[in-house]
C-alpha cells in the first residue's frame, strides 16, 4: 500500500505534482528506491505514506536584471540661462524650462534668499568713546593694567569690519587677521564681545543680547585646554577611564542601596517593634497581600544580583510579560480607582467578621475560666491566648523561634556570649515569652550590627 | 469507645509539664541474667510527671523505639509508669512517642532524646576513660548519671471532653521551692526569667550603643556630604 493508495480512497487529487500521472510516478517511485535501502526498523508502508507527502521545493525562476525603462513622455527642456548673482562676473545655471519661456534678461538665483549677513553693529568713533566710557569705569581699570594689550580704535574698527566680512567666522578671521599686535583668537572674541555689549547696553539697558553676549577668554582658554587633553589621551588611557567610570557606576548603586536599606532599618529603629497581632494577614485577602510583598521583595532581591547573562529570548520574553502584566495591573488600578468603596468595605466587613468571631470565642473560653482566678489558672496550666494558633498538641520548646541557619548560628554565638543555653532549662509559658523576646532583641542587635558595619565600611571608601 | 467529636475551644490552651529524660548507671560485676556482656550500663528512660504526678489520665502510653541492635526495638509502656530500664554499652537517640487518651482526639507527640550514660567531661574532671571500658576506682564513675529535660505539652484548642479531664486534675502546681527531688519550680522559672532578663538588659544596651553610633555616622556623613 502506498500514499496513492491513501489519496485514493480519500478523494484527494495530487496538485503539487506535475500534470501527467506517468512522470509523476517515476520520479517518486525512484525516490522511494533510492531512499529504501537506508531505512531500517519502520515498515515499509509506513515510509511510503511519508515520502510523497513531504512539500516540494519551490525554485522561483526569475532574471536578475533591471527592468526595461518604458516611458512613452518626452524629455522635458533645461536651458543654460544667466542669473543675476555677482556685479563681476556672469554666472549661468541649468533652469527648466525651453529659452523662450523663460526670456533672456538674467532673474535672480532661486537660492539668493540664502545669502544672508549677520548685523554687526557699526559706530564712529565718538559713539565707540562715548559708549566705553559711560558703562566700563571699572573695566577701563582692567584695560590700564594690561597695557600692551590695548586697542587702538582702528583695530577695532579693522576687527569689526573682518566680522562683517567673514560674518563672525572666527577662525576665518582669526586666519586673516594681521594688524600690528599679534593677537590671540580668544581676545579677538573677548574684545568683540566686550565691545557688542557696552554698545547694546548703552542704545537699550534692558536689550535680550545683553544676557548671550557674555565672553570669558579665560574658560575659553581653560575649555581648549580640556579638550586637547581629552582628545590626545592614548588608548589605554581611554580604556582605563572607562573602566573607571564603570567601577564609579558600580559603588554608586551600592552606595544606593546600602542608602535604602539603612533608611529601612532607621525606620525599624524608630518604629517600636512589631508585637501587633498578625490578624490582618488571617483573612485570604490579607494573606494574598503578605504573598504578593514577600514576593515582590524577594523579585526586587533576585534582580539585584542577577548579574548572569541570561537568555536573550527569554529575557525579551518577560519583558513582555511584564509589560503585559503591567497593563493589567493599570486596567485593575483604574477599576479600584473607579470603585474603591466596595472593595475596602468588603475587606472590612470581613476583618470586622473575623475579629467578632474570635471575640465570641475567646469569651466562651472566658465564659469556661470564669470560675478560677489567675493563680488557680496558673495551677491549672490553662491560658487563654486569644491568638489564632494552629490547633493541636504540641511540646512548648518546640515553639521557640528558630532562623536561617547563618543567623541561627550568630544568635547561639550571641546566647553562649551572655551564658545563656539555647533552649531554656525550664520552658515554661513565661520563661518562653522572655526567651522569644530575648532572640528578637539579638536578631535586631545583629541586624543592626551588620548595618553599621557596612555604614563604616561605605564611610572610610568614601574617604 | 470511639471517641466522641466534640467542639475544640478556641483561642484557649492547656499545658502540662513533664520531665522526660535517662538516669543510668554503671553495672559492676552484678549484672541481670539475661545482659549481653558488652554491656555495661543500666539506664531507665522515662517520661513523668515533674514531682512524679499521675499523668495517665492524658497519656494514655507512650513508645520508645530504641536502636536496632536491641531485640524489638519498639518498647510500648502502656501504663505508668512510663519509664523502660535496659543495659547497654553506647548512647543513641531514642524516640519516644507519646499517645494520648481517646478523648483528647490528639495526634501523637514526637520527639526524640539522647540516652546518655557518661558525665559530661567537666563535671568529672579526670574522666579520661569516658567510653566506660576501663573501670576506674573513681567513685565519680560509679555515681547516676542523669539526663533529664523539663517541657510542657500544650494542648492548644482542646476539645471540650478533654478540657473537663483536664480541668479535673490540678495539673500544673509546681513546688515553689527546689528540693533535692524536683528541681523544677517556681523558683527555677524565676531564676529562667532573671537569667534571661538579665540578658535582654545586656542586648539593649549594646543596641542603644549601636543605635547611637549609627545616628553618629549618619550625622557625620551629612556634615561629609554637605
Amino acid at each position: 500500500m502506498s500514499s496513492s493508495d491513501i489519496f485514493d480512497v480519500l478523494n484527494i487529487k495530487q496538485k503539487s505534482k506535475s500534470p501527467t500521472n506517468g512522470q509523476t510516478s517515476v520520479p517518486s517511485s525512484s525516490a522511494t528506491n533510492r531512499a529504501k535501502p537506508q531505512v531500517t526498523g519502520m515498515q515499509r508502508e509506513l515510509f511510503n505514506l511519508l515520502g510523497e507527502n513531504q512539500p516540494p521545493v519551490a525554485i522561483q525562476p526569475g532574471s536578475n536584471f533591471k527592468e526595461k525603462m518604458l516611458s512613452t513622455s518626452k524629455p522635458s527642456p533645461w536651458s543654460l540661462v544667466e542669473f543675476k548673482g555677482n556685479t563681476s562676473v556672469t554666472l549661468r545655471h541649468w533652469v527648466k524650462g525651453s529659452k523662450e519661456l523663460i526670456g533672456d534678461e538674467p532673474k535672480e538665483s532661486a537660492y539668493s534668499k540664502f545669502d544672508q549677513h549677520l548685523s554687526i553693529p557699526t559706530f564712529t568713533k565718538e559713539e565707540y568713546d562715548s559708549f566705553t566710557n559711560e558703562t566700563g569705569n571699572q573695566e577701563s581699570v582692567v584695560n590700564e593694567k594690561n597695557e600692551k594689550n590695548k586697542w587702538s580704535f582702528e583695530e577695532i574698527e579693522y576687527l569689526f569690519g573682518l566680522c562683517k566680512q567673514y560674518d563672525l567666522r572666527w577662525f576665518l578671521i582669526f586666519d586673516r587677521y594681521s594688524y600690528n599686535e599679534s593677537r590671540t583668537l580668544e581676545d579677538l572674541k573677548e574684545k568683540f564681545y566686550h565691545i557688542c555689549r557696552n554698545y547694546f547696553r548703552a542704545s537699550n539697558p534692558n536689550s535680550p543680547l545683553l544676557s548671550s553676549l557674555n565672553f570669558s577668554a579665560e574658560k575659553e582658554i581653560e575649555r581648549k585646554k580640556y579638550l586637547q587633553r581629552l582628545l590626545s589621551r592614548s588608548a589605554a588611557e581611554i580604556a582605563e577611564e572607562e573602566a573607571l567610570i564603570v567601577e564609579s557606576k558600580k559603588f554608586e548603586m551600592a552606595a544606593k542601596r546600602t542608602l535604602a536599606e539603612r533608611e529601612s532599618l532607621l525606620r525599624l529603629l524608630d518604629s517600636p517593634h512589631s508585637d501587633q497581632t498578625i490578624t490582618q494577614y488571617l483573612t485570604s485577602q490579607g494573606m494574598s497581600q503578605l504573598y504578593n510583598t514577600l514576593l515582590a521583595d524577594k523579585t526586587r532581591k533576585r534582580k539585584h544580583d542577577s548579574n548572569i547573562p541570561e537568555n536573550p529570548w527569554m529575557k525579551q520574553q518577560q519583558q513582555f510579560a511584564q509589560h503585559r502584566q503591567q497593563q493589567q495591573m493599570n486596567v485593575k488600578k483604574s477599576e479600584v480607582k473607579e470603585s474603591p468603596s466596595p472593595k475596602r468595605t468588603k475587606k472590612q466587613r470581613q476583618e470586622i467578621q473575623t475579629a467578632l468571631k474570635r471575640k465570641s470565642e475567646s469569651a466562651y473560653a472566658e465564659q469556661l475560666l470564669k470560675d478560677f482566678n489567675s493563680d488557680e489558672r496558673k495551677a491549672l496550666g490553662v491560658i487563654t491566648h486569644g491568638e489564632k494558633l494552629s490547633p493541636g498538641v504540641y511540646l512548648r520548646s518546640a515553639k521557640l523561634s528558630t532562623f536561617k541557619p547563618a543567623l541561627q548560628n550568630k544568635i547561639l554565638a550571641v546566647l553562649q556570649e551572655l551564658s545563656l543555653p539555647s533552649r531554656p532549662v525550664m520552658p515554661s509559658y513565661d520563661v518562653m515569652e522572655r526567651q522569644e523576646e530575648l532572640l528578637r532583641k539579638i536578631n535586631t542587635l545583629i541586624d543592626l550590627k551588620k548595618h553599621v558595619d557596612k555604614y563604616e565600611a561605605g564611610m572610610s571608601i568614601a574617604k | 469507645m470511639a471517641p466522641t467529636i466534640s467542639k475544640r475551644i478556641k483561642t484557649l490552651s492547656v499545658s502540662r509539664p513533664v520531665i522526660y529524660g535517662n538516669t543510668a548507671k554503671k553495672m559492676g560485676s552484678v549484672k541481670p541474667p539475661n545482659a549481653p556482656a558488652e554491656h555495661t550500663h543500666l539506664w531507665t528512660i522515662f517520661v513523668r510527671g515533674p514531682q512524679n504526678e499521675d499523668i495517665s489520665y492524658f497519656i494514655k502510653k507512650v513508645v520508645f523505639k530504641l536502636h536496632d541492635t536491641y531485640p524489638n526495638p519498639v518498647r510500648s509502656i502502656e501504663a505508668p509508669p512510663f519509664e523502660l530500664t535496659e543495659t547497654g554499652w553506647g548512647e543513641f537517640d531514642i524516640n519516644i512517642k507519646v499517645y494520648f487518651v481517646e478523648e483528647a482526639n490528639e495526634k501523637l507527640l514526637n520527639f526524640y532524646h539522647r540516652l546518655r550514660l557518661h558525665p559530661y567531661a567537666n563535671s568529672a574532671p579526670n574522666s579520661n576513660s569516658e567510653n566506660g571500658h576501663n573501670p576506674s576506682s573513681d567513685h565519680a564513675k560509679d555515681a547516676e548519671v542523669s539526663s533529664v529535660y523539663f517541657d510542657e505539652i500544650v494542648f492548644n484548642e482542646p476539645n471540650e471532653e478533654f478540657f473537663k479531664i483536664l480541668m479535673s486534675r490540678p495539673g500544673n502546681a509546681l513546688p515553689s521551692n527546689k528540693t533535692d527531688n524536683c528541681v523544677y519550680s517556681k523558683q527555677l522559672e524565676q531564676e529562667e526569667v532573671d537569667k534571661i532578663d538579665i540578658g535582654i538588659e545586656k542586648v539593649d544596651k549594646e543596641i542603644d550603643e549601636l543605635k547611637q553610633k549609627l545616628e553618629s555616622l549618619v550625622k557625620q556623613e551629612a556634615i561629609n556630604g554637605n
